[in-house]
């Protein structure tokens, strides 16, 4: 395989309304010679690099905030990485935690495109060990 | 520019680091050259004894096999970025990141480049979330 | 087509998983590996009560479980990590102490560098793979009939005839030619046992000439050394049931093997240094112009603390000791510091890589010299069991082994 090949994840989030299936016949009509698979999250794509950028870019604007996309580093169907060979795949698992993040991320980019302004959140510090001293005192009497 | 993220196999941050115009710099794309090396017969990653030894470029002979193999696939993705960000906290990382110890080293080394870096958490909330995703965006559209 | 499950950390980026899979294969086995998602393994995490940071390590647990929990159909069970990784060490014994106690799987560890090959891989996967099909020629504790066995060792060739689960003949002699070294002592102990070779109703053989002696002589049971040594082992010591380490100091190698219930699940081998062998003490003894089976006597009323040695080389280190002899020294003293040092090797490079479990059951030739059963005692700050005829594990286990072929005749 040529290095100008290019194996593609489109992960579209939990809570859009596109489906894998939509997004694969979405693909197929686009009519360019790469290879597309539905999967759970979405589909599996691959092909020339500029064609599977250009599929990309297109299937993006379906729904642009909750479609995401990370390349592959095994070819589609690799016996070395196939599920059913090799049971599943060590990184399986980080995808299915980072698609029901998705949602969230979605959310921070409908901010981001609003310009909202970046606001610190407090982050929650360790209480100081002599106010827990004080209240363990306080407590146990 | 070319950005290393980190976990270096994580979708949102080479989704995101795509979307804002740059070149992520991941796992997946430093393996995909030795999967598709032909000549090679070590399945599933083609990680040969050689590679593991050029890991000792990162971390001496003392440091377990594991960690030096992944240091020399991951290495020269720090060697080569730009730019990185750090994603702390993330209740993932799986598969090519599945080594602590080699996740706190990649870390350690990308701060020794003294490159523009971004340390993010990972979010909890909607509010944290907007936060991350609003300075990611903000410092790669900083990059010149 | 017998299934091992892998539980690992490692093995792929260090370049080894082919090797593994490789060695699987030529045992007529496959590697196979459980499928699990994401929920199930923080589950197992918490269930487990062992949190590593290593996302690998906590998937090597969830895979654990899913096994014990017979959701996933393997027949043994091969756990590894890196060698020198402390959390990984911790996980692959705790994963195999919990899929022994909560299963019937077999299971075999191993800690892997990236210059693991296959060769090394290969004596625990036949190991695995004779556990599995020869599940109920393991299981047994009784020797019966009149059955022979011969350990073709690196250095020694050793022989036992067994009736009725008694030694009742036995030789041993320096392993010359393969073939003629196996069947003079196969003759001798004969000879002893007063039967003759026709009687003899099953022949087991084991050690690195297994395959030429078995063929040969028409064995019944051809087995690597690592299953027939901790059978021979733990029936010479009578200790069949729950864990044990042995220690097998030979002429020119040692072993360390963990056991349960007699099935062996780790073993470590040395053989690239002299010193920590019985070649060792043998130039000890030569230099100190004593026999070697004085030694052990001379030994034990001697003190190592009082000799300076700077290293275990039986070049270096014996200088070491011909210095202290010029500086006045005992020779008592010198011995002591011979056992000491062997013992100390043995210590230092094998045991470090498996879990020692009590008891601790000393074989090998070296077993017969006590100045070095006492070298252990004090490294492991236990008596080690010594059974007797400790020499002969490999040869009383493959008789006792080979008399499983008997049953129903």
């Amino acid at each position: 395989m040529s290095e100008e090949t290019e194996t593609r994840l489109i992960v579209v989030a939990p809570d859009s309304e596109i489906t894998p299936d939509h997004v694969t016949r979405f693909i197929h009509a686009l009519e360019l010679p790469i290879t597309v698979k539905e999967t759970c999250y979405g589909a599996i794509i691959e092909g020339k690099r500029e064609l599977v950028r250009k599929a990309l870019q297109e299937v993006r604007k379906l729904d642009p905030n909750r479609i995401c996309s990370k390349i592959r580093g095994f070819p589609m169907g690799d016996m070395r990485r196939c599920r059913a060979h090799h049971g599943s795949r060590p990184g399986f698992p980080q995808l299915e935690k980072e698609w029901e993040l998705l949602p969230l991320i979605a959310e921070g980019l409908r901010s981001a495109e609003r310009g909202e302004k970046i606001e610190e959140p407090e982050r929650k510090v360790k209480l100081p060990v002599k106010e827990l001293k004080k209240i363990v005192e306080e407590v146990s009497q | 520019m070319k950005i290393f993220i980190d976990p270096p196999n994580s979708l949102i941050l080479y989704d995101l680091v795509e979307r804002f115009g740059h070149e992520p710099l991941s796992t997946m794309g430093a393996l995909r050259e030795k999967v598709n090396t032909l000549e090679m017969d070590s399945p599933p990653l083609n990680i040969t004894h050689e590679d593991v030894q050029k890991g000792l470029k990162y971390a001496g002979i003392e440091v377990p096999s594991g960690i030096r193999g992944r240091l020399a696939v991951f290495g020269p993705l720090v060697d080569e970025a730009e730019a990185a960000i750090i994603m702390e906290d993330p209740p993932y990382a799986f598969g090519c990141v599945g080594c602590h110890r080699t996740t706190l080293m990649l870390k350690y080394l990308i701060r020794k480049r003294n490159i523009p870096l971004l340390e993010v958490k990972y979010p909890t909330s909607e509010d944290e979330a907007r936060t991350m995703v609003g300075k990611i965006k903000e410092f790669l559209e900083g990059l010149s | 087509m017998i299934k091992i499950a892998q539980l690992s950390c490692g093995a792929e980026y260090s370049g080894v998983q082919s090797e593994i899979e490789k060695a699987a294969n030529s045992v007529g086995a496959k590697m196979v590996y459980p499928d699990i998602d994401y929920e199930e393994i923080d589950r197992a995490v918490e269930e487990f009560g062992f949190d590593p940071a290593s996302p690998t390590l906590r998937m090597m647990i969830a895979r654990a479980m899913h096994l014990v929990e017979g959701r996933y159909d393997a027949d043994a069970v091969f756990i590894a990590t890196c060698f020198r990784c402390a959390e990984g060490a911790l996980i692959r014994n705790e994963v195999r102490r919990f899929v022994q106690e909560n299963s019937r799987l077999p299971v075999v560890t191993y800690s892997f560098t990236e210059r693991t090959k296959a060769g090394q891989l290969l004596t625990r996967m036949e190991a695995l793979v004779t556990i599995v099909e020869r599940k109920e020629l393991l299981a047994r504790e009784r020797q019966v009939g009149l059955t022979a066995g011969i350990d073709s060792g690196s250095t020694t060739t050793k022989v036992c005839i067994l009736r009725d689960n008694e030694i009742i003949g036995k030789y041993w002699l320096p392993t010359g030619e393969v073939l003629n070294s196996a069947d003079t002592s196969y003759e001798k102990a004969l000879e002893m046992a007063g039967v003759k070779a026709r009687d003899i109703e099953a022949i087991g053989v084991t050690g690195y000439g297994r395959f030429i002696i078995g063929k040969k002589m028409k064995a019944k049971l051809i087995q690597e050394e690592l299953t027939v040594n901790s059978k021979g082992a733990v029936w010479l010591a009578d200790r069949q049931e729950g864990e044990a380490t042995i220690i097998d100091i030979g002429g020119m190698d040692n072993k360390a093997i963990t056991v349960r219930d007699g099935i062996p699940d780790n073993f470590t081998m040395g053989g690239i240094c002299a010193g920590a062998s019985g070649r060792f003490l043998e130039i000890v003894a030569k230099r100190l112009r004593v026999e070697i089976d004085e030694l052990g006597a001379l030994a034990d009323r001697g003190d190592w603390r009082k000799v300076n040695m700077n290293s275990y080389c039986s070049i270096f280190g014996i200088q070491d000791l011909v210095t202290s002899l010029a500086e006045g020294v005992s020779i008592e003293d010198v011995a002591a510091a011979a056992c000491h040092s062997v013992a100390e090797q043995v210590y230092e490079q094998q045991l470090q890589e498996i879990d020692v479990r009590q008891p601790v059951i000393q074989v090998g030739g070296t077993s017969l010299i006590s100045g070095m059963v006492t070298a252990i005692k004090d490294m492991l700050g236990q008596q080690p069991i010594v059974p007797k005829d400790s020499q002969f594990i490999g040869a009383a286990g493959a008789a006792l082994l080979s008399s499983g072929f008997l049953e129903g005749q």
